[in-house]
């Protein structure tokens, strides 16, 4: 499979992907993220998801690319992806038209997002919702409520 | 500084970081302690202190417990996990709803990290964090800033050695902060498998704050006013190997001393193990009893404030 379209329009001839009637798609993925924002997002719906892996892209290089039928994320789930892949894109599709499109915005306080590194935080031994606030948004630095300990890209894994 | 404004923010509230609390704020607690040296008025007549220790604790225990009891208040609780509903498998969030029904304050400490914050968010009662794992130990920080403050007649602009295991000593991660967020300038003497905390010297790094590192621990550095030393804490080393390699590295003997035109501030949270040599206790520098004797004070004035029974 494969997408050589940077256009959001689900109606373009050049995309081999199925074009979208509802839905949304999430472009400009960082290479490699596609499937875990697959997996972090644990959509459990009817739709067809069609998914795109290493594509061509003026702005990355190289991107991943999804495309969900008949759900439309919350800004919940669009958080998630900020965390992943700060740069992504969302559209939400509605009748083969671009409806809303945006961008996923880190908000200043993850709740029940991101499991905190540290072993030995109360967090990942008592069942409650991990907290952690933005210390710094590029490159992503997070500081865990519980334990205090300041996460990097590298060492975040999402819930 | 207004200290009726302050006095009256700082009732229920919870102390749990040093991060939760502006220099003003610090400041006030340590003018208050002043006026708790040798209180004995049984202004907590009445109030209930619960002491959940649910890792091993003498001096922090005790301190609160002697604290309490100077002012008239009492004292509840357990000084073992194994002896609470938590050994039957109770979260800390149920074991903190039930006791609250008990007590008007409530000290934890806590081998996890972020335990103390989790009992405060469960909780309307003030909760003080009485250490959590190698995160935070702020009444430590503020008998610490207390005895400084008492020796030097100011805690800006000084300089601080820390000494011995800086990567999991609480004591030590919640001291630098504060000392750092009033100007003093750190330097830090540890072997490199126990340096302060990557993030840590990261976060130091972006503020600005003036901090080296040296691995000798045969040459104290000189230039400085105070040397903190710290317990290398066996209970922490995954590996006992390199517990022995490094437990004997960080001594400091009299002789050493020698160094210091004047007499340099020693400081230790206490149990020494091997940090300091026992000949030192009369050295006119030495301040680590005094920081015992400072714990009750400053733990008199912090139940006090909180419990909104300052004179």
């Amino acid at each position: 499979m494969s997408v050589t379209n940077e256009s959001v329009d689900t109606r373009e001839p050049t995309i081999r992907v199925a074009a979208l009637e509802r839905g949304t798609v999430i472009d400009h993925l960082r290479k490699g993220t596609g499937l875990r924002v697959l997996r972090v997002l644990g959509l459990s719906h009817d739709g067809t998801i069609a998914i795109g892996l290493n594509l061509e892209s003026k702005k990355l290089g190289a991107k991943d690319l999804i495309k969900i039928e008949n759900r439309e994320l919350s800004r919940e789930e669009v958080n998630k992806i900020a965390l992943l892949s700060p740069e992504a894109t969302l559209s939400i599709i509605r009748d083969y038209r671009v409806v809303a499109k945006f961008e996923p915005e880190l908000s200043d306080l993850l709740e029940n997002l991101v499991r905190c590194p540290n072993p030995s935080c109360v967090s990942n031994q008592e069942n409650i919702r991990s907290r952690f606030s933005v210390r710094q948004r590029r490159p992503l630095r997070i500081r865990c409520a519980y334990c205090e300990r300041v996460a990097n890209e590298e060492q975040i894994e999402l819930l | 500084m207004n200290r009726i404004p302050l006095a009256q923010s700082f009732i229920g509230r919870d102390v749990v970081s040093m991060r939760d609390f502006t220099r003003d704020e610090i400041l006030f607690i340590l003018d208050e302690a002043e006026r708790f040296e040798g209180e004995s008025k049984p202004i907590l007549s009445g109030k209930i202190l619960a002491n959940l220790f649910f890792e091993a604790s003498t001096r922090t225990r005790l301190s609160f417990h002697a604290a309490m009891s100077r002012l008239g208040g009492t004292t509840l609780g357990f000084a073992d996990a194994a002896i609470s509903s938590v050994s039957k498998g109770e979260s800390l969030s149920d074991t903190i709803r039930v006791v609250e029904n008990y007590c008007d304050i409530i000290v934890i400490r806590h081998r996890l990290e972020g335990a103390a914050r989790l009992a405060a968010d469960a909780t309307s009662l003030p909760v003080i964090n009485g250490g959590d794992g190698s995160n935070q130990h702020p009444t430590q920080t503020l008998l610490d800033l207390y005895t400084i403050r008492s020796i030097h007649g100011r805690i800006e602009g000084l300089r601080v050695a820390f000494l011995g295991d800086l990567k999991y000593s609480r004591t030590v991660h919640s001291l630098i902060e504060t000392l750092a967020r009033f100007g003093c300038d750190i330097v830090l003497v540890s072997p490199p498998s126990l340096r302060l905390p990557s993030d840590m010297l990261d976060d130091m790094a972006q503020l600005g704050i003036r901090c080296r590192e040296e691995f000798d621990p045969s040459v104290l550095p000189q230039d400085v006013d105070i040397l903190y030393t710290t317990r290398i804490q066996k209970e922490r080393f995954p590996d006992p190997l390199e517990y022995e390699r490094v437990k004997s590295a960080y001594r400091i003997e009299r002789s050493a001393l020698e160094i210091y035109e004047k007499p340099v501030t020693i400081m230790h949270p206490l149990p020494r193990v091997n940090e300091i040599s026992i000949d030192l206790d009369d050295y006119p520098g030495a301040a680590y009893f005094k920081q015992v004797k400072n714990g009750v004070t400053v733990r008199k004035a912090l139940l006090s404030i909180l419990l909104g029974a300052c004179p």
